[in-house]
């Protein structure tokens, strides 16, 4: 291979000014890319770091009982940072008040993630504090100093030991962890004092967490050597698991964040593609005398192979380079508005963006320069004839598996990347008859306008293929842009009805029948918005279809690995209701009528139907206070546990839980001003648990907010992305344009004119391609939200104006300026240059 | 077969298809040119001399007959070996120059040297453009050239690879005839310098009338020579 030689050729192209186009594109693809890429992967620590403090910790093993030792020692093996807690419930006593405590103990390095707040008042900000309470402290939360009657320096006693008042905790990052944690008042000690409080027996409920953080990689090794060694209660899961609510939302984040990255991708692929066509549309005429002086189609190869390498690198390390700095830059600029702090870029995304890079380059650049190998000399002779197109099946074939692959190689996930893919080829097949058609019958229209109009949509379609090929892709640019902006949309708007503005943030459990309606009186009377009161009694399933369940699981252990999900056996809370809750659905069977009177039927969760094999019609033995009942199984329903409501997965018909006394339970929202409203009504009811869930909301609330800014952010990424590849297809388009404009105006047309006719094709190319845009973002839209979203699709109207409009006046506009330099070019040098 | 023939075509055709049906270009083209000869090709316009000479130098293939090209069945070959061939023993001159426009005139001509991989390419190059009269204009690109210069810079570059055989169509017919008259007086004196066989396609009469034997073509068949072209 002539190296020299191809290295000489592709500096004297550059020299000339020939390249810097190619060259520019392929330099703005990779650093878009690579940008994006950083960005995303940025942006995604950051909120895995965000939300991690809602467990205080990237992992958490909670348990009924203390763990194998050994799993402690592999946490360190593996260099991973751990801390422990200790939860129960006690009574916790003042000189002459007591109190019902949720009792939490920690040691020195908890939390891992997140931080504490303490002050030295109660009801106040407080600051933030970097360990626990010491040995022989415990710090109380703000609404136990009135109702116990303390203030700091005091004592208290939990057990038969006595502990000094040290400060007022105000807020803890895991405080929403689970309804044990959340019920009752919390008071926060350090863990080498339990022993000492004797309160903890073998037999007591308590409930251990270890604590562990480190890098991802190592985490996922711990995770899979950890689960086969947890006991039979113990349980290990990252944020996603534990909070539901924060775990969807987390997970839907991503899946955007891939899809901007996807689309990124493409995007700059696309940008790619039509340099590297122009490039060698250009050098046709080269290739061409190039072999009247004897170079052989394998050395036409060898150098444009050479070019091709050249190029790649350069455009790999300077995009590479320009993407970091512009990423860094971006992150600087906005570092105000980003509430958490972004951990710093890994080398991995970089090289993930320098392999797209280059990836792109390969399936989108390479085909059409290796197609110059095939140009007959004679087209030194006969230009037309040889005019071979550059699109056939090795580019397509190249760019559609090049494509496919990264799109995989992204998202890990064959079947989305699939679903766009398919989506996006849908949309071109369709959108190119379409496109074809609209241009023929625009010059029929064109016929009868005045003379700018006919010069520009005879030109049009004089270039009928170019323009379908041009009209493709400006629309597919602006349906990708359409896409991402409306399944942001959707997303957001789902976030905030996620969590209404007043969502029950207290939930009221163990209520006795007859403080029912007294309660709900003290509610209304202090203005407290409260949700009905749902009975509520704790019971399990003992069998199913006359087998017991706990022998099922035991000759099912591989099922298990399968199916994750509740167990059957374990105690559950129990209710029933007439009425289907808000935010269920029946997947399958029916539910029963409003006054349904017959015999006992249940309504399964999904999850829990699943997972033990249960479908409509099974039927189910419950052991309740040490009877049984017998019912069937009438539906299995789909619940929304992210909704902060109390939710159930066993629901029982009307009438069927008469036989057993009942507790009720209840939701209320109470604004913080109104939060010593809880010392009242616990002091007036004091069998009563009350679990706040206000903090878990705001928390929510925030990661939420950071959530929508990350998405927005890649939003306006891949529009500049998209902007890219609009340019560089009207740059792409413009030598043609050129030619054909100077010899109309050596024809005697005026600036005006031709200027006019531009103008008026650009707007009309513009158009069309907004309404195909319309046409592809909302077929593609439906799917993208109804599966891989699982939002609700909806019907967007106004994206029928916007699209076209959008089309017109972006494409337009940028056609207008690239052609600024067509009409201020004298015809004679485009002649010549030619 | 005459051991000293540097191109003989045997029964050469050429057919296209067209949106009207087969066309045929050439039917049944029999010639021979011995070394150092200079031959004309001359013919009305579209009378298929540019096909005739692109068969004759491989730049085409025929749809029958045999082109040989000294030792070579050029016809019997794929691109790749024809490529050797040209490389090794064929010139250009064309009407339209075919000057790479991203090149300089000196790197035109170098470049039949450098895809040999000549190392003294940029000395060869240099004489020629000395020789063609351009040394002042080594670094011009073939924009900047008026059409004159710029066929000289095609001879320069025609004659850079040692070629045995040098085929030039209409090599004056996009330049005035004065242009044309100096631009002819080079190509004959190169060509008798370098002693190429030289193979012309013109329809002027008086520029074939410099060569050793003129071959005239009509509707895509040679004319017995004596009968005359047609007028
Ligand atoms: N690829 C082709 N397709 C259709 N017609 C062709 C093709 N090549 C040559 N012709 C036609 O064949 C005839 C001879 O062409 P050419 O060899 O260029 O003639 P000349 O050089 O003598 O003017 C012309 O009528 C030309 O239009
Ligand atoms: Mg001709």
């Amino acid at each position: 291979m002539n190296v020299r030689l191809a290295l000489k050729l592709l500096w004297r192209d550059w020299r000339s000014g020939e390249l810097t186009l190619l060259l520019l594109s392929l330099v703005i693809a990779v650093s878009t890319v690579t940008t994006i890429t950083l960005l995303v992967d940025r942006l995604h620590k950051a909120l895995l770091l965000e939300s991690a403090t809602f467990l205080a910790a990237d992992r958490v093993i909670a348990s009924g009982e203390p763990i194998d030792p050994v799993i402690l020692e592999r946490a360190d093996a593996l260099g991973l940072r751990r801390a422990q807690t200790l939860s129960f419930l006690s009574m916790v006593f003042a000189e002459d008040r007591a109190q019902l405590s949720s009792v939490k103990a920690v040691s020195d390095n908890y939390p891992l993630r997140g931080t504490l707040i303490a002050s030295n008042e109660p009801f106040i900000n407080g600051f933030v504090v970097d360990k626990g309470p010491a040995p022989g402290e415990v710090w109380l939360e703000s609404r136990l100093v009135p109702s116990l009657d303390v203030s700091i320096g005091d004592t208290v006693e939990i057990g038969v030991a006595e502990f000094r008042v040290g400060k007022v905790l105000i807020k803890e990052p895991d405080r929403g962890g689970g309804f044990s944690s959340a019920a009752g008042p919390r008071v926060m000690m350090n863990l080498v004092d339990v022993p000492k409080t004797e309160v903890v027996q073998p037999a007591s409920r308590v409930s251990y967490r270890y604590l562990f953080a480190g890098d991802a990689g190592r985490l996922d090794e711990f995770e899979s050597w950890v689960e086969p060694h947890l006991g039979e209660d113990a349980r290990l899961f990252g944020v996603k698991q534990g909070a539901a609510s924060v775990g969807n939302a987390l997970d839907r984040a991503e899946r955007f964040l891939l899809l901007g990255g996807l689309l990124g991708v493409v995007l700059a692929g696309v940008a790619i593609a039509l340099s590297a066509q122009r490039y060698s549309l250009r050098h046709y005429d080269h290739v061409a005398v190039l072999k009247t002086l004897g170079a052989t189609p394998s050395m036409i190869d060898g150098l444009f192979i050479v070019i091709f390498l050249a190029l790649g690198t350069v455009a790999t390390l300077a995009g590479g380079a320009i993407g970091f700095v512009v990423q860094l830059g971006i992150t600087q600029v906005l570092s105000p508005y980003i509430p958490v702090e972004l951990p710093p870029p890994g080398a991995l995304p970089l090289w993930l963006g320098m392999v797209t890079g280059f990836v792109c380059l390969l399936s989108y650049a390479l085909p059409p320069l290796l197609r110059l190998r095939a140009t007959e000399p004679v087209r030194v002779i006969r230009r037309d004839l040889a005019d071979a197109s550059t699109t056939d099946r090795l580019t397509y074939g190249a760019a559609v598996i090049g494509t496919l692959g990264l799109m995989w190689w992204y998202s890990k996930d064959l079947y989305l990347t699939s679903l766009i893919f398919l989506g996006a080829l849908v949309a071109v097949a369709v959108l190119s008859v379409i496109a074809y058609s609209l241009l023929r019958s625009s010059r029929v229209l064109g016929m009868q306008a005045g003379s700018v109009f006919r010069l520009a949509l005879a030109g049009m379609q004089r270039r009928g293929q170019q323009n379908t090929m041009q009209i493709l892709v400006f629309g597919l640019a602006i349906m990708l842009l359409l896409i991402l902006y409306l399944v942001r949309t959707a997303l957001v708007d789902e976030w905030r009805a996620q969590i209404p503005e007043n969502a029950p943030n207290h939930f009221a459990i163990n209520i006795s029948p007859e403080d029912v309606a007294p309660i709900r009186t003290l509610l209304a009377r202090n203005g407290i918005a409260s949700q009905p009161l749902y009975p509520m009694i704790r019971g399990r399933i003992t069998q199913i279809n006359g087998e017991s369940t706990r022998a099922g699981e035991g000759g099912h252990a591989e099922d298990e690995e399968e199916a994750p999900g509740p167990r059957a056996s374990s105690d559950r809370n129990l209710t029933f209701a007439g009425v289907l809750p808000d935010d269920n659905h029946i997947l399958s069977g029916e539910w029963w009528a409003e006054d349904y009177k017959g015999p006992p039927l249940v309504s399964l969760e999904r999850d829990i139907a699943t997972r033990n094999h249960i479908k409509v019609g099974d039927v189910l033995t419950f052991t309740i206070q040490g009877r049984t009942l017998s019912a069937a199984v009438a539906s299995i329903r789909r619940v929304a546990w992210d909704n902060m409501q109390p939710n159930f997965y066993i629901i029982f018909s009307p009438g069927a839980l008469d036989d057993f006394p009942s507790t009720y339970m209840t939701s209320f929202t109470l604004p913080p001003s109104k939060k010593l409203f809880l010392n009242e009504l616990l002091r007036d009811y004091p069998t009563m648990t009350v679990l706040e869930v206000d903090a878990l909301i705001a928390q929510v609330k925030a990661i939420i907010a950071q959530v929508t800014l990350a998405i927005e952010l890649v939003l306006v990424l891949i529009m500049v992305a998209g902007g890219l590849v609009l340019l560089a297809s009207i740059q792409a388009s413009m030598d043609e344009r050129f030619k054909q404009h100077a010899i109309l105006r050596t024809l005697g047309a005026s600036r005006r004119t031709v200027m006019g006719s531009l103008v008026v094709e650009f707007c009309a190319l513009g158009f069309l391609a907004g309404l195909l845009a319309t046409l592809g973002a909302e077929a593609t839209v439906y799917f993208l939200e109804t599966e891989i979203f699982e939002l609700e699709f909806q019907f967007n109207p106004e994206l029928w104006l916007l699209g076209p409009a959008v089309g017109t006046v972006l494409i337009g506009i940028v056609g207008t300026l690239a052609t600024l330099k067509v009409v201020r070019t004298p015809p004679i040098a485009v002649l010549r240059g030619l | 077969m005459n051991s000293s023939d540097m191109i003989r075509a045997v029964d050469l055709g050429k057919a296209v298809d067209t949106a009207l049906g087969q066309l045929t270009i050439l039917k049944g083209i029999d010639l021979e040119i011995k070394e150092s000869e200079t031959v004309a090709i001359v013919g009305a316009s579209g009378s298929g001399k540019t096909t005739l000479l692109s068969l004759l130098a491989g730049l085409d293939v025929p749809t029958r007959g045999k082109v040989f090209l000294g030792p070579y069945e050029i016809t019997a070959m794929d691109e790749e070996e024809r490529a050797h061939v040209r490389s090794e023993m064929v010139g250009f001159v064309f009407q339209t120059f075919q000057l790479l426009d991203s090149l300089t005139a000196i790197e035109n001509v170098m470049l039949p040297a450098e895809l040999k991989r000549d190392p003294d390419a940029e000395e060869k190059a240099r004489e020629l453009m000395a020789r063609v009269e351009l040394s002042h204009r080594l670094n011009h690109y073939p924009r900047q050239l008026s059409g004159g210069e710029q066929q000289r810079v095609a001879i320069a570059r025609a004659f850079a690879s040692s070629a045995k055989i040098l085929f030039a169509d209409e090599p004056t017919g996009n330049l005035d005839t004065r242009t044309g008259a100096n631009v002819i007086d080079l190509l004959f004196d190169l060509n008798a310098e370098f002693g190429t066989t030289l193979v012309l396609v013109t329809h002027d009469e008086r520029l074939a009338g410099r060569c050793g034997r003129s071959i005239s073509i009509a509707s895509g068949m040679l004319v017995p020579e004596g009968a005359g072209a047609p007028a």
